[in-house]
């Protein structure tokens, strides 16, 4: 785990997937309810828009056919022969019940007749509104007809504050003598066919030129007639815009037409067509409603899959991380119990098998930290195991245990084995405990490195400090067992010998050779240990007897050989004086002065306690005497067999 | 009295269109060429609206005082005859009392009406020949406008004087009154679309014994508020 952790990092699978989940599923329904929703909702605008484009071309050509229906009843007035001779004859009784006759045969498509002479003084009015000469929109109305180009017209107008349809047509006699105007309140007889016709509400409203807003007529119901004057909008760009009227039962949509603007009293009138959005969007509400619990339903669903899909994963990753933590720990037993043929079985298979291997190998690393010494061990299991190896200078000591086959006389084979054993321990401990390393049993017998396969600056002191060591400490055993040991120091090979299935970490060279010869010779000098003259020069920390100067059996050249006898300055009077007498006699003996030397070892063989030394010298004087070497002989002794 | 006046006055009683035409023709150059023995004064009315336009179909009347009036009341009758669907001619003068016929030469039915003040009458539906000698009377000065109560479009002028001293203006614009007395009078202009009250407009007018006189007159025409025939058969709704 990182020390550093990303803030935005996931503490957990469940919470990586959800988040996934949220951030693939959230847009994408999101978006669709969205582009849905404004599909629907362009759709239903569309559908209401064309409803009052509709509505308004209906609220049009109503009034349009009914200015037609009108035309045609005043246009067959004025032909009228009966009319017109009513008309000649200026009564104007008559002329009142003839105007109101067309008024009755009109079928409601005209509310008001007036008859008007050129000079605008009217003449006739059925509506009996009062005018004595035309005024406001009626004139406006006739001036129009004057200047069209068949002497007609027709306008929508307010009289007396009622919009009107109105038209003007000529009455010819056969010249024109008069005007004859029709109209029909755009009331809420009007509005409330239109409304029929398309479904849709249908008011007449005037704006005046200060802004304020009045109803005229309108199928509305008196509340929201309030309503709509109040919040109608009519500016320039109002008039062809569509615009939203709040009413108590919703939003409705509102369109407007112009009907007649005023120039002389600054007054627009104004169709007014609506529709209501929630009547239309009934089913646009009702979908929505549906598609946001079917994406409820999917995102619940969906959270539910994750969250097991989730726990599937991350319960079986958990086990799996305890056991590998206990592995960590060293629990190489532990197993993980995951069943599943998939990664995740696999994975644990993959752990399982892990465990087992990590458990062989801590075995064989244990196993060969005592079949090796844990040096060698390490080296093994650290460093690529090949075959070769590497020169080295490595002082290299051979112990054996004298006296060991009396010592197992009369013991089981199994007791003689624990005996044995525990030897071999001591001496082995010793060794490690001095740095050095245990290459090898053999029998009773210990080769030990010191300078392989880890080196150390004292190398050869160590060597000889662990062979004082393990000839004193077998001497206490008081068992009668007893060490000897052989040492040299020189070059060697030390690596993995072997084939590439079997290998062992061990050094090879004459110096080994050398050092098992020295060990061998104890035997015959009686001495606890002999050490070679390199490995004396190596470790001048000590002090040494030189024993003789021989050649080894196998070998060509003379090496001198030491017996060790302790630490520089630790040497007794005596042993000191004994050795200046061994080295006398032994100096005599080299002479070839084979009298002095026999007297010289005969001394020195009463007085210490190595009787077999001193034997050695006098039986090879004894030979010399009768069989003198050459008269160049230097005092090496040959050794022919091992 | 002229001479051709007189011709004429007698033949237009007789009645026999074809025959008066055919006199005219006979008599017309021989009095076009015959000499004056006094040289007479005569006067020439040009007309032209606002547009400096000629205007034809005008009446122009020398207004004379009653004494002299007497002189000049000679009584005529005239025929408007209905052809093809139109009045002809457009415009008719007569002298106060004299009488018009309206003979119907289509093979359709003519309804001729007139609500004009001067002279209201009715002379319902009647085909050609049938009412060829039928004659009305104009007893008042003034205008009377007659139309068809089947063919709306047709409209004619009756212009009734105080005197026969009128004349109708050509399509050059001229009227010509040949042998008007002498004297300070008032000249009477009417046109249908003359725009002054009454279609009408008045000047004072001096007339030298034996001298010629021209005046040029204009005035601005109204607008024409009558139904045109429509062009062809294809009919709208106002024919």
């Amino acid at each position: 785990m990182n020390a550093v952790r990303n803030k935005f990092a996931f503490t957990s699978f469940r919470a990586r997937l959800l988040t996934f989940l949220s951030a693939l599923l959230i847009p994408i329904l999101g978006g669709t309810l969205y582009y849905v929703n404004r599909n629907n909702t362009d759709y239903t605008e569309e559908t209401i828009n064309r409803y009052l484009e509709f509505g308004a071309n209906v609220f049009d050509y109503t009034r349009q056919q009914q200015a037609e229906t009108l035309i045609t009843i005043t246009t067959s007035l004025t032909w009228d022969f009966g009319f017109r001779t009513a008309f000649a004859a200026n009564d104007p009784a008559t002329l009142f019940d003839a105007s109101l006759n067309v008024l009755d045969r009109s079928m409601q498509n005209t509310d008001m007749l007036m008859i008007v002479d050129l000079e605008h003084q009217v003449i006739i009015d059925t509506a009996l509104q009062g005018y004595t000469v035309l005024e406001g929109t009626l004139e406006e109305l006739v001036v129009r007809a004057e200047n069209s180009e068949d002497l007609s017209a027709e306008i929508i107008g307010s009289v007396n504050d009622v919009p009107y349809q109105l038209i003007a047509l000529p009455l010819y006699l056969p010249r024109q003598v008069a005007w004859i105007i029709g109209g029909f309140a755009l009331d809420e007889v009007f509005v409330n066919r239109v409304s029929q016709t398309v479904l849709s509400e249908v008011s007449v409203v005037e704006y005046n030129s200060m802004g304020r807003v009045q109803v005229i007529t309108s199928t509305l119901p008196a509340a929201d007639q309030a309503a709509l004057a109040a919040q109608l909008q009519i500016g320039r760009e109002g008039i062809n815009q569509q615009q939203r009227i709040s009413y108590a039962n919703g939003e409705w949509s509102t369109l407007l037409r112009p009907l007649y603007e005023s120039e002389m009293s600054g007054t627009t009138v104004l169709a007014v067509i609506q529709r209501s959005y929630d009547e239309n969007q009934v089913n646009v509400v009702q979908f929505r409603r549906l598609l946001i619990q079917f994406y409820l339903l999917v995102l619940a669903f969906s959270l539910i899959a994750v969250l097991l899909l989730a726990r599937s994963i991350s319960r079986p990753l958990s086990q799996l991380a305890a056991v590998v933590r206990r592995i960590e720990k060293g629990d190489y037993e532990e197993r993980v119990a995951v069943q599943t043929s998939d990664e995740l079985g696999e994975l644990a298979y993959s752990v399982n098998t892990m465990a087992s291997g990590l458990a062989e190998k801590e075995k064989v690393r244990d196993l060969l930290g005592k079949v090796v010494s844990r040096e060698i061990a390490d080296e093994l299991l650290n460093n690529p195991v090949d075959l070769g190896g590497e020169e080295r200078i490595v002082t290299v000591l051979f112990s054996d245990i004298r006296g060991f086959t009396s010592y197992c006389e009369g013991m089981a084979p199994r007791e003689v084995l624990a005996a044995l054993n525990k030897v071999l321990s001591t001496v082995s401990n010793i060794v490690e405990s001095h740095g050095g390393v245990v290459d090898k049993f053999q029998g009773d017998a210990v080769m030990a490195l010191f300078g392989a396969p880890v080196s150390d600056a004292n190398d050869a002191e160590n060597a000889m400090a662990a062979a004082l060591e393990i000839v004193q400490t077998l001497e206490a055993l008081e068992s009668g067992l007893s060490a000897c040991v052989g040492m040299n120091t020189g070059l060697v090979v030390a690596g993995n010998l072997g084939s590439s299935n079997r290998l062992n970490y061990s050094v090879i060279g004459d110096t080994v050779n050398l050092a098992s010869r020295l060990e061998s010779l104890t035997r015959l000098y009686g001495t606890a240990s002999i050490v070679s003259a390199a490995s004396v020069e190596a470790a001048p920390q000590f002090a040494y007897r030189e024993l003789d100067e021989v050649i080894v059996a196998g070998k060509q050249s003379a090496v001198k050989i030491f017996e060790l006898l302790g630490r520089k300055g630790a040497l007794s009077p005596e042993t000191v004086a004994e050795n200046e007498q061994f080295a006398a006699a032994l100096s005599t003996y080299r002479l070839q002065d084979w009298a002095s030397a026999r007297e010289q070892f005969i001394q020195l063989q009463r007085s210490c306690d190595n009787k077999a030394l001193c034997q050695v010298f006098l039986d090879r004087i004894q030979y010399f005497s009768t069989n003198p070497p050459a008269s160049d002989w230097a005092g090496v002794y040959a050794f022919d067999k091992k | 009295m002229h001479p051709l006046r007189i011709v004429c006055k007698l033949l237009g009683a007789h009645g026999n269109r074809w025959l008066l035409m055919l006199l005219i023709a006979g008599l017309v150059l021989p009095v076009l060429v015959w000499p004056s023995p006094v040289a007479a004064q005569s006067l020439e009315v040009v007309l032209s609206d606002g547009d400096g336009e000629p205007v034809a179909d005008a009446v122009i009347e020398l207004l004379l005082p009653a004494d002299l009036r007497a002189q000049f009341q000679a009584p005529a009758e005239r025929i408007i005859d209905q052809i093809d669907k139109e009045f002809v001619p457009h415009v008719t003068t007569i002298v106060a009392g004299g009488e018009i016929g309206f003979p119907n030469s289509d093979a359709i039915l003519h309804h001729v009406y007139s609500f004009s003040s001067p002279r209201t009458f009715n002379i319902p539906l009647y085909g050609r020949g049938e009412n060829d000698g039928y004659r009305e009377t104009f007893p008042d000065s003034g205008v009377v406008e007659i139309g068809c109560n089947i063919h709306d479009w047709m409209l004619a002028y009756i212009y009734i004087g105080e005197s026969q001293l009128t004349a109708i203006s050509t399509a050059s614009g001229r009227g010509v009154l040949a042998d008007p007395p002498a004297g300070d009078f008032q000249l009477k202009i009417w046109h249908a679309q003359l725009d002054e009250p009454g279609n009408v407009m008045v000047r004072d007018i001096s007339l030298i014994e034996g001298e010629s006189t021209t005046i040029e007159v204009q005035f601005s025409l109204q607008r024409d508020r009558r139904i045109r025939r429509a062009p062809s058969a294809n009919r709208n709704r106002y024919r």
